[in-house]
């Protein structure tokens, strides 16, 4: 589905990947776990076209996308979810699900996603002429990866989702992912909260220092006594 | 009373097309977080676009079209492609350099005008040249009416683009938080040039109503451009309906200046409303203030 192959990249001349390669099947969720500046975010911002990228490649479902911009990601079918809050504040719920599809010809075809998600996230259907800052921190997030899904994505890419929320949403959240993994979607995860994430997961990816260490079924690493003691242990700081 | 609802009614029609040029200062600043020193003279130079156009034979509605369709390409077409996007790739996203940029394009834009076209003022069609009507005992100007209506008019055309419309929200999207714009593929350098596109045409309104007051003069935006200025802070900068507010305030405020108290200090009432409004409420009558986190 993607494969990353020997990627170098970073901000302006500021070299923050030395050499991620991986490879994610179709279907299949993976959670990337690592220290603090080890490049988490930064791999997502270079699929996702946000990243001056210095040499390798970026293939998606075989195609080379590497350099793309975000607006070629969408059109192949990518969805971003950054950390932090993603919404416009100034416009509704529903404006913001309609500008997750900005991008696509068919605009009746956005409204009746529109209907399908908010089907999805009842909440979003209630509060749909609320302002988007007036939601609360939770609410705003499950803004972000309900308009993440309104163009029906065969890849996402998730940053923290469960900066903010209480555990339930957490949980919430990660059933969502599992649905959405099990309808066939691809779901590329940075996630603070390492251990529950790869219990949910299928794989697990290890960066660090803008390489990758380990790639394993998300069991095995979570097993890895080594894994264990490094990264999902004690007193870690997983923000990148 | 009747004297009472002139002066309020010649006010809001001035201060509307204060308004006009306040409301593109905060398009562009919300769009680029950059603030245009040169906006006054983005309303005196389009006038010269006019009677330059009237001089080589057209007729004045002609003249008008062609000076929006000149003014919109070199005051905002150009403006952001020469200026504010060089200076954005400078680093911080332009900051103070760009600003200093607009002061300078403005001290440009003055001196060309004065060059070229002299350092008189020109007498200026007015737009409208209507009688006066009597409304229970006022004597209103026509001419006031319908300036009022247009750039209200405009603003609330305005409005519904920006709210109603998917290029508009698009556009509010850009202003509100560009990097959440990006990721769902919104072409946000287009809605930024937009902003720029339609920041030169309220400019260009302003222009043809205010000239037949003022008259054509490459002066001209000196005064204007810290009117809109203030407005616009009065309102609260970073919204539309503020940056109106501002405008028609110091319309109203200046015109009863000058009837009621004396005309000699008519220039120092919008400095001192904008004193007050820093002092007493910083973020402005109608804003709300901008949360900047690092």
């Amino acid at each position: 589905m993607l494969e990353l192959k020997d990627l170098y990249g970073g901000y302006g001349k500021i070299t923050i990947l030395n050499g991620v390669s991986f490879k994610i099947p179709k279907a299949t969720i993976t959670t990337v776990i690592g220290p603090n500046g080890a490049g988490k975010s930064t791999v997502f911002k270079a699929i996702f076209g946000l990243l001056n990228i210095h040499s390798g490649q970026i293939l998606l479902e075989g195609r080379d996308v590497t350099g793309q911009k975000p607006r070629d990601m969408i059109g192949h079918g990518v969805t971003y979810v950054p950390q932090g809050r993603n919404v416009v504040p100034q416009l509704s719920v529903y404006h913001n699900l309609e500008l997750g599809g900005i991008t696509a010809d068919d605009q009746d075809r956005v409204k009746q996603r529109i209907e399908v998600v908010m089907d999805q996230f009842p909440m979003l259907r209630q509060f749909r002429d609320r302002k988007a800052i007036e939601l609360s921190g939770g609410q705003q997030k499950q803004l972000e990866v309900a308009r993440a899904l309104l163009l029906d994505p065969k890849l996402i890419l998730i940053d923290e989702p469960s900066i903010g929320l209480s555990p339930n949403l957490v949980q919430e959240v990660f059933r969502t992912l599992q649905r959405l993994r099990d309808e066939g979607v691809t779901i590329l995860m940075v996630e603070q909260n390492a251990k529950a994430a790869l219990a949910m997961s299928d794989f697990g990816l290890v960066l660090e220092l803008g390489q990758t260490r380990m790639h394993d079924r998300a069991d095995t690493l979570l097993n890895d006594p080594k894994v264990g003691q490094l990264f999902l242990g004690g007193h870690m700081e997983e923000t990148d | 009373m009747e004297q009472f609802l002139q002066v309020l009614l010649s006010g809001l029609a001035t201060g509307s097309i204060y308004a006009l040029a306040a409301i593109g200062f905060t398009l562009v600043w919300q769009a680029a977080q950059t603030v245009n020193f040169a906006q006054g003279e983005f309303v005196m130079l389009p006038a010269f676009f006019v009677l330059i156009a009237m001089n080589s034979g057209l007729p004045l509605p002609l003249a008008l079209i062609v000076a929006l369709a000149v003014s919109v390409f070199v005051l905002g077409f150009l403006f952001k492609k020469a200026i504010v996007e060089p200076m954005q790739k400078h680093g911080n996203g332009g900051g103070l350099s760009l600003i200093i940029a607009t002061m300078a394009l403005a001290i440009f834009l003055k001196e060309s005008v004065k060059e070229f076209y002299g350092a008189e003022a020109q007498p200026y069609p007015p737009l409208i040249s209507g009688g006066t009507w009597n409304i229970g005992g006022a004597i209103v100007s026509v001419t006031d009416i319908a300036h009022l209506a247009i750039s209200l008019g405009v603003v609330v055309g305005l409005t519904l683009f920006l709210n109603r419309t998917r290029t508009g929200r698009a556009m509010q999207a850009t202003a509100q938080n560009p990097a959440v714009a990006e990721i769902l593929g919104v072409d946000t350098n287009r809605m930024v040039l937009y902003t720029f596109l339609i920041n030169a045409a309220l400019a260009s309104l302003a222009s043809f109503l205010i000239t037949p007051v003022y008259l054509a003069k490459f002066s001209n935006g000196e005064y204007l451009g810290l009117i809109a200025f203030i407005a616009a802070i009065v309102g609260g900068f970073n919204q539309i309906r503020g940056a109106l507010a501002g405008g028609l305030l110091i319309g109203v405020l200046d015109n009863i200046t000058a009837t009621y108290i004396t005309a000699e200090y008519r220039a120092a009432i919008p400095l001192v409303l904008l004193i007050g409004i820093i002092l007493f409420r910083p973020q402005g009558l109608l804003g709300t203030s901008e949360g900047r986190t690092v």
